[in-house]
């Protein structure tokens, strides 16, 4: 219980350090956080004395108050769910982000859970055959994927599978013209947009993945409840799934932690790439139109999905691994 | 020449006589320094395939290195060669060039200091860091373990790239050490929280309870009986931070997002993503050598990280260095990797 | 090395084998098992033949190819071992299989349902991310047995096992105890009915009440359900109250087989004779137990001839060459043993504990001078000098780590692992604490070397507080009471930095001790004193690594490393225990005649009361019994054995395993639970009195002091020592004694 409760209280701590640290770094940006609005205020022909004004209305800041109260406004703001507009695309912050962090999600998410799957499963055949002919070419394999970045593979998906043989889209989320709906139509073309970045993204990380089951796998092969298993006589798919796999699955499940991380920050890369709205696009998009509000509204979004991405995992490992009891809080 | 004192009779100092003076020499001590933190470690890397084809590997990227150290090899600049010439077809551009004729053997050449550099800088703050912060935390446990991981949790709950793209932003950073530094700005976190829970364990071992009853000094034991003990574990994973640092630098040189002056690999991609590089089998090279630069570097650093457990395993050491057989039996644990 | 497999397979010997078994239920013929494509037997050549409802004890040391007899009766080898002969096995019907040529369906069943396993670690036996409950149901429902019915079973399995079957079956393994989860482990290799159960050091890794109380609850199974029972252990003693018949292996091969009294009283093979010797036991004369030099062979270099010649006293020419076949002993009913010189084994190694009990008293009685009570009288009446360790109303509360919500919402869960202790411990004195895991032992040893603060009282090192000097309030540097008192670990495996050579470690100790000398000098010393401890030769130990030693080298490079620091006491923690038991006698002859040697006292921590009177006894010192946190008796071994006063003290003389075949068949145990009571919340009263055997009402309001005894050496703790106390007019507890002189009986 006390655990639970204990993740629980830690997320509204964490955001606000993030907050914080967000509100931090807008001031380390060259020329700090107006200079660029104010220009473009000047430029559409802003009187000069009504700038602070006008920036004021458009971002909830006051950039002549005291740093303090701009911190103060600042979080206030955030706490509304009110990140300032974006001077670029001139529409609310939060709106962008919104229609873009399902994308990332799902994104991730899907790229996520299939690299695990892959990866646990070849590991686990590479485990149960130590030493065959498939353990030495997978592990072989392994080393090498994970010698290549995500992004060299959606390089190389992009040059041979959507420009040398056009089977698929080079940017977007969705056809355009296609409206939102639960219709077939939209779902397929949701699909055959992201399949690329999610396959690239997936193969970036099984090799990893696979090494890792692999050594947890023999190790728990080797332990005694698996023999005492199989001599009370329990069936091989069992033993399997019950035995190795949940138990050589679990040390994994403090690493995916890590991952989830690791991975929501790669999306930044995977997204230009293959020009796909989520947030990472648009922050690069903010990065290179200077457009500070919106680069820091992804950032934060993107740090807030993370910890509670985070937290999801961190009860679910509650819940699965008996041995978290409630004093033990060293889940990592 | 050394004195080997097993032979000399231990009837002149028994284990309770008073204290006498003889210094250990300086060469005694150079020895026993080349035998067991030289010899032996080569001996043991190079048993393994995997290790040696990594340290070749490195090996050539380091020739390179020197290469454009000792300027051995022109330096890039447009128009010094055909444009879009092939690969392996014209030996003055072994690697062919680029569409504005640059060779690409010389582009790739150039930057190699530069990105060996950032990747050695990447992995040692890293590691360092986590080491410090990890050892520490495990070993003196209670307030500053509590502050350290509290830390360490805020770290953890940053995704990195973003965070690098805008200290990239904010700082600029072209020298290669401090864009080192700031693309593993914090990667430590989750190293340090699992060197903690190493160090956690091994604090706890009878060993480490006898030198503290001897009253050895905190730093030696962290030194002398943690340290050692951890040392497979943050060698792999000092690669494993190093790989990161090359793909970071690449994909964000790549999406355009870091400050540069000149060229190098990441950029190079860039240039023929950007400059038509996509559209024709022609421009292929151009993408492809700059992909096998990377490729090829975190390849020999993986493969050098899988034999490094076996460098600081005793059993291993004692096996290959022709020592006396073990006397227990031999457990072999293939830890590989972390899992970044 | 080629080892000559032929000799003793001879014919005649299975018939022998045969003839003394009425009704056998295995009969294990030609077997052996072999790695590296047969080059190296793990075991060779096993005649044996087991009979239906006997209790079967295998005795061998650690290596000596028993873990591998038991699986091979499960046909279980590890891989890659090979495994070869006949292992028939007869079933209630009369019909008889060989189990090696089963199938794998065939096989599945035959497992657990008619022979089924016990391993020694109980924690890994079950699966940690599954209920212990699981693991029953998904049992009985792969044998197509009915769940409900069989889960009926399980549970009268557990209740017979002295657990509460509700709460074990839900509990997952980790949230129960050691003790507990062996007695699980128990009920789920019983939950199908088997004949057969094979057990495999079910007990090593409990504590020895623990130890006994399982056996005795075996004992009951045994009867109750017709088990067949094949129980294999490193530890002589423990077995030897249990089993029917004994045999012995010893490197790879069974050395010696026969009835229990035969095998103890009367064997014929000089390594069991100096087995039986070597074990620290109640009933022999001290400077009788010797222990077996040398260590058992490895698999990879088995010596030629008769594999016992290295270490056997007895050894000739033809035991170098000639291997001895496993025949059959004069007189014996199926007595067999495995030497040339059965007689001369017999009649040259005298047996120490088969003198009678007036010999064995007498020779207490003849050497006053050296006897315990002159030390102890001594120990405990100078009050003159100042102690070199003095203990006043220690405590030692361990809280449980709460976060900030926990402290407002919950009471501290506190565990008294030591509360309110006063020992004085003089200079080259002995004390050794005695208890259960648990107890407090371990954290109150470590208080008196200062490694572990005390929450409450002192502790005085020659009158200067510890913890005073480690904050630099006295006059005596820390560093001077830090190197004065060291430590030696239970485990050796983890007592030496796994990547630090010899020289290395034992140079740690010399740096403090003498900090200025030169390579030479201090390999000098570390040489000289590796060669006191019986290390030679020390310029080879010293070149290698910890991995490279065995366990008892371990143990001697630790001693020696507690030694260089010129130490003034020094805290052995169950430091023997990990040992095997044949070299067992040899580091405790070693660490006392170092004593002697250093003038250093010795803190020895045992849960094993012959492990403590050898030390004691030898040491001139006292024992000190330790339940829950407290000091319930203290005194002289000779006094604490033959007179013990407080009820648990007579418990842990219960289940300290003697020789002695008169006495051996065992007795209900003097406790009411088996179980430890949870040190988070301490009964009442006086700490024991639920699992004391004579409690009364009064024990439960009122808490016992330690008092010195008017008629004896040392102290204790119990009401029953005051005639006159409320204790003798209230009422018996449940399940207590109602005559409480019935213990004295015993």
């Amino acid at each position: 219980m006390n655990y639970y409760l204990r993740r629980t209280v830690r997320i509204p701590l964490t955001i606000l350090a993030v907050a914080t640290f967000t509100f931090g770094l807008i001031r380390l940006l060259p020329g700090g956080p107006f200079t660029q609005l104010r220009i473009q205020l000047i430029r559409q022909g802003v009187p000069a004395e009504q700038v602070n004004a006008r920036i004021e209305a458009l971002q909830n800041i006051r950039p002549d108050a005291p740093l303090w109260q701009q911190y103060l406004d600042y979080l206030i703001g955030v706490a509304q769910l009110d990140l300032g507009r974006s001077i670029s695309l001139n529409a609310p912050v939060i709106e962008i982000l919104a229609r873009a962090l399902p994308w990332t999600v799902f994104l991730v998410v899907t790229s996520t859970v299939l690299m695990f799957v892959i990866g646990v499963l070849i590991g686990a055949i590479q485990a149960y055959k130590e030493g065959s002919r498939f353990d030495k070419v997978a592990s072989g394999s392994s080393i090498f994927l994970m010698a290549v970045p995500y992004y060299i593979f959606a390089v190389l998906f992009l040059f041979f599978l959507s420009f040398q043989l056009n089977l698929f889209p080079t940017g977007n989320a969705v056809e355009r013209g296609i409206e939102a709906s639960l219709s077939a139509e939209y779902f397929l073309s949701v699909l055959h947009h992201a399949a690329l970045p999610i396959i690239a993204f997936t193969i970036g990380g099984v090799g990893s993945t696979a090494l890792n089951m692999r050594g947890n796998g023999i190790q728990v092969l080797g332990e005694e409840y698996v023999e005492v298993a199989r001599l009370r006589g329990l069936p091989d798919s069992r033993i399997a799934t019950k035995y190795v796999a949940k138990n050589a699955i679990l040390p994994m499940y403090t690493g995916l932690l890590l991952l989830i991380g690791f991975r929501l920050g790669g999306t930044v890369v995977l997204e230009q790439i293959f020009s796909y709205p989520g947030l990472g696009y648009y922050l690069i998009s903010a990065v290179n139109a200077n457009d500070y509000p919106l680069m820091m509204g992804c950032f934060l979004v993107i740090t807030v999905t993370l910890v509670i991405a985070v937290y999801i995992a961190d009860l679910t490992y509650g819940l699965i691994d008996p041995r978290i009891s409630a004093g033990d809080s060293d889940g990592y | 020449m050394v004195t080997e004192t097993d032979s000399s009779s231990p009837d002149d100092i028994d284990w309770r006589s008073e204290t006498s003076s003889a210094e250990m020499s300086q060469r005694d001590r150079l020895a026993e320094f080349y035998e067991q933190s030289i010899y032996e470690p080569a001996v043991v890397a190079w048993s393994d395939v995997r290790t040696r084809l990594g340290i070749v590997i490195l090996s050539v990227y380091l020739l390179m290195a020197l290469v454009e150290v000792l300027g051995l090899w022109r330096n890039p600049a447009p128009n010094q060669a055909p444009r879009l010439l092939a690969p392996f077809v014209n030996m003055q551009y072994p690697l062919g060039t680029t569409q504005s004729g640059v060779d690409l053997f010389a582009l790739i050449v150039d930057s190699t200091p530069f990105i060996l550099l950032m990747v050695l800088a990447g992995g040692v703050w890293a590691t360092s860091v986590a080491i410090v912060v990890g050892t520490i935390s495990g070993y003196k446990g209670g307030t500053v373990d509590t502050v350290i991981t509290s830390i360490s949790d805020f770290f953890m709950a940053i995704p990195g790239l973003p965070l690098i793209i805008i200290l990239a932003i904010a700082l600029s950073p072209e020298n290669p050490i401090l864009l080192g530094v700031i693309l593993t700005i914090n990667y430590w976190a989750g190293l340090g929280r699992s060197i903690r829970s190493q160090v956690l364990s091994i604090r706890e071992a009878s060993y480490v309870e006898a030198s503290r009853t001897m009253g050895t000094s905190t730093h030696r034991i962290i030194l002398k009986d943690v340290l050692p003990n951890i040392m497979p574990y943050v060698m792999v994973n000092f690669v494993l931070a190093a790989r990161y640092t090359i793909f970071a630098s690449v994909g964000l040189y790549f999406i355009g997002v870091l400050p540069y002056t000149g060229q190098n690999w990441g950029v190079t991609l860039n240039n023929a993503y950007n400059q038509g590089g996509l559209f024709t089998l022609e421009a292929l090279h151009w993408l492809l050598v700059p992909i096998v630069a990377i490729v090829g570097l975190a390849f020999g650093l993986i493969l050098v990280s899988q034999g490094m457990d076996r460098i600081f395993n005793p059993r291993v050491r004692t096996r290959l260095t022709g020592k006396s057989e073990s006397v227990e039996e031999e457990s072999d644990n293939e830890n590989t990797s972390a899992w970044v | 090395m080629a080892t000559n497999t032929d000799t003793n397979t001879s014919p005649t010997d299975d018939t022998a084998s045969k003839r003394v078994v009425d009704d056998p239920i295995l009969e294990i013929e030609d077997t052996n098992v072999t790695y590296s494509e047969g080059d190296t037997y793990v075991l060779e050549d096993v005649n044996v033949t087991i009979d239906r409802h006997e209790v079967l004890g295998i005795v061998g040391e650690s290596g000596s190819g028993k873990s591998m007899f038991a699986s091979a009766l499960l046909d279980a080898v590890p891989d890659p071992g090979l495994l070869t002969g006949k292992i028939h096995y007869n079933r209630k019907d009369g019909s008889t299989v060989d189990i090696l040529q089963m199938s794998d369906e065939e096989l599945r069943q035959f497992r657990w349902e008619e022979i089924s396993m016990v391993f020694q670690g109980a924690m890994s036996s079950f699966n940690p991310t599954m209920k212990v409950g699981s693991h029953f149901k998904e049992t009985l429902r792969t044998h197509d047995k009915n769940v409900s019915e069989g889960m009926e079973f399980a549970r009268e399995l557990l209740e017979n096992l002295y657990l509460e079957p509700e709460r074990v079956l839900d509990s997952y393994p980790h949230e129960l105890s050691g003790g507990m989860q062996q007695r699980a482990l128990i009920a789920l290799s019983m939950v199908l009915d088997p004949e057969v159960l094979v057990m495999d050091e079910p007990t090593a890794a409990l504590d020895l009440l623990m130890q006994r109380s399982i056996l005795q609850l075996l004992d009951n199974l045994q009867s109750e359900y017709d088990l067949t029972i094949i129980f294999i252990t490193h530890d002589l003693p423990l077995v030897a109250s249990l089993a029917d018949r004994m045999a012995i292996i010893y490197a790879f091969q069974f050395a010696e087989i026969g009835p229990r009294d035969e095998i103890i009283g009367n064997s014929a093979h000089p390594y069991t004779r100096e087995l039986l010797n070597s074990t620290p036991n109640l009933d022999a004369p001290l400077e009788d137990m010797q222990p077996i030099e040398g260590e058992g062979p490895a698999p990879v270099n088995v010596p030629s001839g008769c594999r016992y010649h290295p270490r056997c006293q007895l050894a000739t020419e033809k035991c170098r060459t000639d291997d001895p076949p496993f025949s059959p002993v004069d007189g014996g009913g199926g007595h067999r043993s495995a030497c040339h010189y059965r007689e001369e084994a017999r009649e040259e190694i005298p047996l120490n504990f088969g003198k009678t009990a007036e010999d064995f008293d007498q020779q207490l009685v003849s050497d006053p001078t050296d006897g315990p009570n002159a030390g102890s009288t001594a120990t405990l009446e100078t009050t003159s000098d100042t102690p070199l360790l003095s203990l006043d109303d220690v405590e030692v509360h361990f809280g449980e780590e709460q976060s900030l919500i926990e402290r407002f919402t919950q009471d501290p869960t506190v565990v008294r692992a030591v509360d309110g202790i006063s020992l004085d411990i003089e200079e080259q004195d002995l004390v050794c604490l005695l208890g259960e895991s648990g107890c407090g032992k371990t954290t109150l040893g470590k208080t008196m070397i200062g490694l572990q603060k005390p929450t409450g009282g002192s502790i005085e090192y020659r009158g200067h507080d510890i913890w005073e000097a480690k904050a630099g309030n006295t006059d005596i540097p820390y560093k001077e009471v830090r190197s004065a008192l060291q430590i030696i670990h239970q485990d050796p495996g983890s007592a030496l930095n796994p990547n630090r050579r010899i020289a290395d470690i034992l140079t740690e100790p010399l740096r403090h001790t003498h900090p200025n000398i030169g390579r030479a000098e201090r390999r000098d010393r570390m040489h000289s004193l590796l060669e006191r401890v019986g290390m030679t030769p020390a310029g080879d130990f010293l070149e290698r690594y910890p991995h490279q030693l065995s366990g008892g080298e371990k143990q001697r490079v630790a001693l020696a490393r507690a030694l260089l620091m010129d130490p003034d006491a020094i805290l052995a923690d169950e430091a023997i225990s990990a040992v095997d038991v044949s070299l067992r006698i040899g580091i405790m002859d070693l660490m006392l005649e170092l004593q002697a040697e250093f003038d250093t006292s010795f803190l020895f921590i045992s849960h094993d009361l012959s492990n403590a009177r050898y030390f004691a006894e030898h040491g001139d010192g006292r024992i000190a019994v330790m339940y829950l946190g407290e000091i319930v008796e203290i005194g002289s071994a000779e006094r604490l054995i033959h007179d013990p006063r407080h009820p648990y003290t007579e418990v842990l003389r219960w289940a300290t395993p003697n020789l002695d075949l008169d006495a051996m068949d065992a007795e209900d145990p003097p406790i009411r639970e088996i179980d430890v009571p949870d040190p988070v919340d301490p009964p009442s009263g006086c700490r024991f009195h639920t699992r004391c055997p004579v409690a009364r009402e009064a024990c439960r309001e009122e808490q016992p002091k330690l008092a010195e005894l008017d008629d004896g050496d040392g102290a204790a703790a119990c009401f029953r020592e005051d005639p006159n106390h409320a204790y003798w007019n209230s009422e018996p507890l449940d399940g207590a004694a109602e005559n409480p002189e019935g213990l004295e009986q015993h």
